[in-house]
C-alpha cells in the first residue's frame, strides 16, 4: 500500500519534470534558435529524477523518455521519431548510465545515513551504561554497608540508629528503582527497526498519572498545571512519556536551585501538542547547556554537595525517547529567570 | 476477625516471599507458601485459601496457567504481581480473572491495601451489583443504586445514562482494576474499534462532573493503557 503510494507520487514527479524541461527547451529552441542546450537540460532532468525517485525504475524511465523526446522534437526529422540512427542509441546509452549511476549514488548516501543515525543510537547506549554502572555504585556501597552494620550491631545500636540506617537503606534503595526505571525505558525502545507501541492515551490521564506519581515522591512540591480543556487523545507509549515528564520535573527539583514555582503547561499546536515544563530556579549554566541531553556530563558538573540526581542520565533518557517517537526535546532559559524544557508530539499518527 | 484469613504466596524469589510473609503475619494475615505452579495448586487444593498472591514469571510454568487452572472452578481472590514492562501481561491476567494487580517494585503499604481491597471484594455479593437500598459512599460522593443518582456533598450531579453505568460498574468493584475490554463489555455488550475512545471520552465526563482535576482524581483512578480503578478510602 504504501510503496503503491510512493511509486504514484514518484512517477507524478518524473512527469512533471519531465514536462517542465520539455517546455523550457522549446522556449530556448525560440529564443536562442539553437539545439546544442537541449541534451544538456535533459541530463539534467534524468539526473533530478533519479536523484529524488527511489530505485531505479523512474530514473530509467525518464532517460529513456528523454531521448524519445529529444529524437522526436529536436533532432532532424522534426516531430516524426528516427530510432535506428547510431546517435541516437548512444544518447540512450548515456542517459541510462547517468540515471544508474545516480540511482546507486542515492542510495549508497541513504544507507550512510541510516548507518550512522544507527551509531549514533548505539553510542547513546554505550555512554548511559558507563554512567550508570558508575552511579549506581554509591548507593549500593551504602546498602551494602548500613544493612551490615544492622545485622552485626543490631544489639549495640540504639533503636533510631537502627532505624536511621534501614531508612537509608530504603531511600538509596528508591534511588537505585528509579534509575533501573530509566534503564528499563531505554531497553524497551529496542532495536531501532520495530517501532513504538503507540496507544491513544487521553491527554488528561496522563497528566494525572505523572503527578499521583510525582506527589508520591515529592510530597512537598507543587506544580502548576496548564493544560487545554478539551478531550485530547494522542498517540504514545504511555510508560515512556510518564517517565520523560517525570524524569524533566525531577530535574528542576535537583537542579533550579531556588525555584519557587513549577509548571507543567501543555498547549495544543497545528497537528502537534507541546509540552514544556517551567521553572523560576537558577536556569541552565552555559557550559552544560550543550551537552544536557547527552549524557555526557560529568561528575565535575555534578552538584558539590554530595546529593545524587541521576546526573543527566535522566534527561538523555528523555531525548532518547522522544527522538523515538518523532520529535525532539529542548532547554533554554527564560528571559524571566529560571530554565524551560519542552518538547512536541504528534497530534496524529503519521502516514507515511 | 474470628479466624485468620489464609494467603497464599506463590512466588520464587525467597527474599520477596520472606518479605511479604513478615509483612503479612504482622498484619495478622496467616501465609502460606509456594515456588512453583504446580506446587501453588496443589497448596491451593489442600488449604483453601482466602486470597493468592501470585508472581507471574514462575520457573515451571507462567503464572497465568495457574490462573486459568483455579478461575475454572473458584473464585479466589489473585493479585498478580507483575513486572513494569508489560502492559499485557497485566491486561490478559486480569481478563482471565485476576482481581488486581500490583507492579514490582512496591511498597509494604500498597500491598497491604490490595489485599484489604480484595478480601473486601470476595465478601458474598461483593462485586455482582446491589442490594435493594444500598448505596455507595467514598468521600464526598454518593451514588443511590436504586434511584440511580449521584450525589457529590449531597447535591446531585447529572449523569447520562452511560456515565452512571460506568460509575456504578466501578463501584460494584471498589478498589479493583477494571481493563478497558471488561467496562466496555459490561456497559455496551460489544466491542469495536471506537469502544476505548467512547468508554475514554465518557470518563472524560465523568471526570468534570465530578470536579476531579489532574493530580488530585480522587475517585475514579487511571491505569494508564490498562483500564479504571475506583478509589476506596484510606484505612
Amino acid at each position: 500500500m504504501k510503496k503503491y503510494k510512493i511509486m504514484i507520487r514518484d512517477g507524478i514527479f518524473t512527469i512533471f519534470t519531465l514536462l517542465v524541461l520539455f517546455a523550457i527547451n522549446l522556449v530556448i529552441e525560440i529564443v536562442f534558435d539553437t539545439r546544442t542546450l537541449i541534451p544538456m537540460i535533459f541530463v539534467l532532468g534524468v539526473f533530478l529524477v533519479s536523484l529524488r525517485t527511489q530505485g531505479y525504475f523512474w530514473g530509467i524511465t525518464a532517460s529513456l523518455l528523454s531521448v524519445l523526446a529529444v529524437n522526436y522534437a529536436f533532432t532532424f526529422p522534426f516531430y516524426a521519431f528516427d530510432l535506428i540512427s547510431p546517435e541516437c542509441i548512444f544518447s540512450a546509452v548515456v542517459m541510462m548510465i547517468v540515471a544508474v549511476m545516480t540511482g546507486a549514488l542515492t542510495t549508497k548516501l541513504k544507507t550512510q545515513e541510516k548507518i550512522k543515525a544507527e551509531s549514533e543510537m548505539e553510542r547513546m547506549r554505550a555512554n548511559l551504561l558507563r554512567a550508570v554502572s558508575h552511579d549506581l555504585r554509591t548507593p549500593l556501597t551504602s546498602i551494602y554497608g548500613s544493612t551490615s552494620a544492622v545485622i552485626e550491631h543490631y544489639d549495640t545500636l540504639s533503636k533510631e540508629q537502627n532505624l536511621k540506617l534501614l531508612g537509608d537503606v530504603q531511600k538509596d534503595s528508591q534511588w537505585l528503582i528509579h534509575m533501573v526505571e530509566n534503564l528499563l525505558s531505554v531497553t524497551r525502545i529496542d532495536s531501532s527497526k520495530v517501532s513504538l507501541k503507540k496507544t491513544p492515551v487521553v491527554l488528561e490521564e496522563l497528566i494525572d498519572s505523572v503527578l499521583v506519581k510525582f506527589h508520591k515522591r515529592y510530597p512537598e512540591q507543587g506544580i502548576v498545571i496548564e493544560i487545554p480543556d478539551d478531550f485530547i487523545s494522542i498517540p504514545l507509549d504511555p510508560i515512556l512519556i510518564e517517565q520523560v515528564l517525570l524524569n524533566i520535573l525531577e530535574n528542576a527539583i535537583f537542579h533550579a536551585k531556588g525555584m519557587t514555582e513549577l509548571i507543567l503547561r501543555v498547549e495544543l499546536l497545528d497537528k502537534k501538542v507541546l509540552f514544556s515544563v517551567l521553572d523560576n530556579g537558577c536556569g541552565i549554566s552555559p557550559d552544560i547547556q550543550e551537552k544536557l541531553f547527552s549524557g555526557y556530563i560529568n561528575h565535575s558538573d555534578a552538584p558539590t554537595d554530595g546529593s545524587r540526581s541521576n546526573m543527566g542520565i535522566g534527561l538523555s533518557v528523555c531525548s532518547t525517547i522522544i527522538k523515538a517517537h518523532g520529535g525532539s526535546i529542548h532547554a533554554e532559559n527564560r528571559k524571566e529567570g529560571g530554565a524551560r524544557f519542552y518538547f512536541t508530539l504528534q497530534l496524529e499518527e503519521a502516514h507515511e | 476477625m474470628s479466624s485468620k484469613y489464609k494467603i497464599l504466596v506463590i512466588e520464587d524469589e525467597s527474599n520477596i516471599r520472606n518479605f511479604i510473609g513478615a509483612v503479612m503475619n504482622a498484619n495478622e494475615y496467616q501465609t502460606l507458601e509456594a515456588t512453583t505452579c504446580e506446587q501453588g495448586i496443589l497448596m491451593f487444593a489442600s488449604h483453601t485459601p482466602d486470597l493468592i498472591i501470585l508472581d507471574l514469571g514462575l520457573p515451571d510454568k507462567d503464572g497465568v496457567e495457574f490462573i486459568r487452572t483455579i478461575r475454572q472452578t473458584h473464585t479466589t481472590p489473585i493479585i498478580v504481581l507483575s513486572a513494569r514492562t508489560s502492559e499485557e501481561d497485566k491486561i490478559e491476567s486480569l481478563d482471565l480473572g485476576a482481581n488486581d494487580y500490583i507492579t514490582k517494585p512496591f511498597g509494604t503499604g500498597e500491598l497491604l491495601a490490595r489485599v484489604r481491597a480484595s478480601l473486601r471484594n470476595n465478601r458474598p455479593g461483593a462485586g455482582a451489583g446491589s442490594l435493594p437500598g444500598e448505596k455507595f459512599t467514598l468521600y464526598d460522593l454518593t451514588i443511590d443504586y436504586d434511584r440511580r443518582m449521584v450525589f457529590m456533598s449531597g447535591e446531585e450531579i447529572k449523569l447520562t445514562q452511560t456515565e452512571y453505568n460506568i460509575l456504578a460498574l466501578l463501584s460494584y468493584h471498589t478498589g479493583k482494576v477494571m481493563t478497558y475490554a471488561a467496562i466496555i463489555k459490561e456497559i455496551w455488550g460489544s466491542a469495536d474499534d471506537g469502544s476505548i475512545k467512547k468508554l475514554q471520552v465518557n470518563m472524560a465526563n465523568i471526570r468534570k462532573k465530578l470536579g476531579s482535576k489532574p493530580g488530585d482524581n480522587q475517585y475514579v483512578i487511571n491505569e494508564l493503557g490498562v483500564g479504571y480503578r475506583m478509589n476506596e478510602e484510606n484505612l
